[in-house]
């Protein structure tokens, strides 16, 4: 167990999974002093009965809830005031993202709106400007996302909040939401939270609780993704994978950013590619430029990725090598179980070689710790030819 | 605004009635069970005078109350715990974790493991309670499903339990 000389940690997500656990949300959302939750999500929620689901799990309850449906793929500040008087002028305390993605940042800038006023969405924007605790806030996982939704990190019209108090009070992941949509989808949120969780797991910054977030969730991803992915009725293979899911934003919550989820969310922001996918295209070339550094903890990926026997078996110096050889075997294997719909390389995912350069620029941009810019650009050429 | 819609909690009706049926007979089955059963009854002389506890399903029921007496006595008091002294409160978060309790897919240790229940309370009160619950349990139900609802399924001469399980159904349903 590696113990840092000095680490801070902090999650406040309370995760209720498991058989049912929607039933409790009554229970839960009693334990927050909430009467009267709005349910933000997007049409696709309701052509999969989602909605119905989480209606039904209310009944009993006494409660009144609103729901609204309509969440674009690109939220913008027009909708944000619209939901901001529905949730004033109707009394509503308290609010659930039912699905990931924009309907988890749509919620999580309303959450800004609603806790003080519109206005504060511009001054709030940046790393803790956020300065008091929000309403009570739920998140109901769906196997589709971007695998920030329990960070502390809200993206909205190319404005990024970074709070604790973005955080969600309260995760409930149930089975009957974790179905699998299809493989592409489903290997964004996880792809994003395998990159999220390794980063974490070899950081400079991790700590002991990060690691214990992290582990779990590099084997569950590992664990179930191709097979949610070659049959996505596997129900517990998807709350497993939900599992990973918030979990891996609780841990990247407590670290820096690391290389491959910088480059990814580039990439991803400048429209060829899930960011999702892309994380996942360059986790293992990250970790192959990071192997030779000490600060590093490459090797002890081996755990996670592939069980104690493996781990065992396999000497010291070589584990980070065949912990990333793992990474690429799986990025292989995915690949194959997508019917090619999960790129391998950037170039399977047609990103054009010559604006390596300019996006390497920008991830430099962003600050890194070790990687200069030719760093960055020698990592994307691998990445855009694969191994 | 466009998208949106209110909508009110409604009721589940049957699922209520199912549970408010199950507690009324688990209720009495208790007090019968304490007058019949060795281990019942050394559970409840363990137990202060006056132990009263209830089990309910949140938010607002149904409930079961069952109370001792002063003189040791045990008693099914109803499902209205409005008035009474209750000394442990044993709460079920909601009527679908009842239901998961009540069609015995879960027992109420694996209930409590899963944080189904909520408990206001002495924990070793509480204890005492999932043990007679058990106990019940197995006198109501036939061995292959009470095996799913109670943590270890004890061994006991056949026909003194068949013949023990007969008069608790006849009191239960009776009510003496």
């Amino acid at each position: 167990m590696f113990l840092p000389e000095r680490y801070e940690f902090y999650c406040p997500v309370k995760i209720n999974s498991g058989n049912r656990a929607l039933d409790h949300l009554p229970f839960e959302l009693d334990t927050l002093n909430a009467k009267k939750p709005f349910v933000i999500t997007g049409k696709n929620s309701v052509e999969r009965g989602l909605v119905d689901i989480i209606i039904d799990a209310f009944k009993d309850s006494g409660l009144t809830i609103g729901i609204f449906d309509g969440t674009p793929s690109s939220p913008d500040l027009k909708l944000i005031r619209e939901l901001f008087h529905t949730y004033r002028d109707r009394g509503y305390d308290a609010i659930i993202a039912l699905g990931g993605g924009p309907v988890t940042d749509t919620a999580k800038v309303l959450n800004i709106a609603v806790s003080g006023e519109p206005e504060d969405l511009e001054q709030c924007a940046g790393d803790g400007l956020i300065k008091k605790p929000l309403k009570p806030f739920f998140f109901i996982p769906t196997l589709s996302g971007s695998g920030y939704e329990t960070s502390r990190y809200a993206f909205f019209e190319g404005r990024a909040y970074a709070s604790r108090f973005l955080m969600p009070d309260i995760a409930v992941i149930d089975p009957r939401m974790t179905v699998a949509e299809d493989a592409k989808t489903t290997a964004v949120i996880s792809l994003a939270a395998l990159t999220h969780a390794a980063e974490a797991y070899v950081s400079t910054g991790r700590s002991p609780l990060t690691d214990s977030y992290a582990y779990p969730a590099i084997q569950f991803v590992m664990e179930n993704l191709l097979n949610v992915i070659k049959n996505p009725q596997d129900k517990k293979g998807g709350l497993a994978l939900a599992n990973a899911h918030c979990l891996a934003g609780c841990a990247f919550s407590n670290i820096e950013a690391g290389i491959a989820h910088k480059l990814g969310k580039v990439i991803g922001d400048a429209g060829h590619i899930p960011h999702g996918i892309c994380m996942g295209i360059l986790l293992p070339h990250v970790l192959e430029t990071q192997l030779s550094e000490d600060n590093y903890h490459i090797s002890d990926l081996l755990l996670p990725l592939a069980g104690f026997d493996k781990y065992a078996e396999t000497g010291a110096d070589l584990r980070g090598e065949r912990a990333i050889g793992i990474l690429y075997n799986f990025q292989r294997d995915l690949f194959a179980a997508g019917g090619g719909a999960i790129a391998r390389t950037l170039r399977d995912a047609e990103v054009p070689k010559e604006i390596l350069q300019d996006l390497a620029k920008k991830a430099f941009g962003y600050g890194s710790g070790c990687v200069d810019m030719e760093g960055y650009l020698k990592i994307l050429e691998q990445a855009w030819e694969g191994r | 605004m466009k998208d949106f819609r209110e909508v009110k909690a409604g009721t589940k009706r049957f699922k209520k009635d199912y549970v408010a049926i199950m507690l009324w007979f688990v209720g009495r089955a208790i007090q019968a069970a304490a007058a019949m059963d060795e281990a019942v009854r050394k559970e409840f002389e363990e137990l202060p005078d006056r132990f009263t506890f209830s089990l309910s399903v949140m938010p607002d029921g149904p409930h079961m109350i069952v109370g001792k007496s002063k003189r040791g006595i045990v008693y099914y008091l109803g499902w209205d715990p409005e008035g009474k002294d209750i000394t442990l409160t044993m709460k079920i978060k909601n009527i679908e974790a009842a239901m998961l309790l009540f069609t015995f897919q879960e027992s109420i240790a694996v209930a409590v493991a899963r944080d189904r229940l909520i408990v206001d309370g002495e924990v070793p009160y509480a204890c005492a309670v999932v043990r007679i619950l058990d106990i019940v349990e197995v006198y109501l139900l036939p061995k292959i499903i009470a095996r799913l609802a109670v943590k270890r399924y004890p061994v006991e001469h056949p026909g003194r339990k068949f013949s023990r399980r007969v008069l608790i159904y006849l009191r239960a349903l009776l009510g003496f």
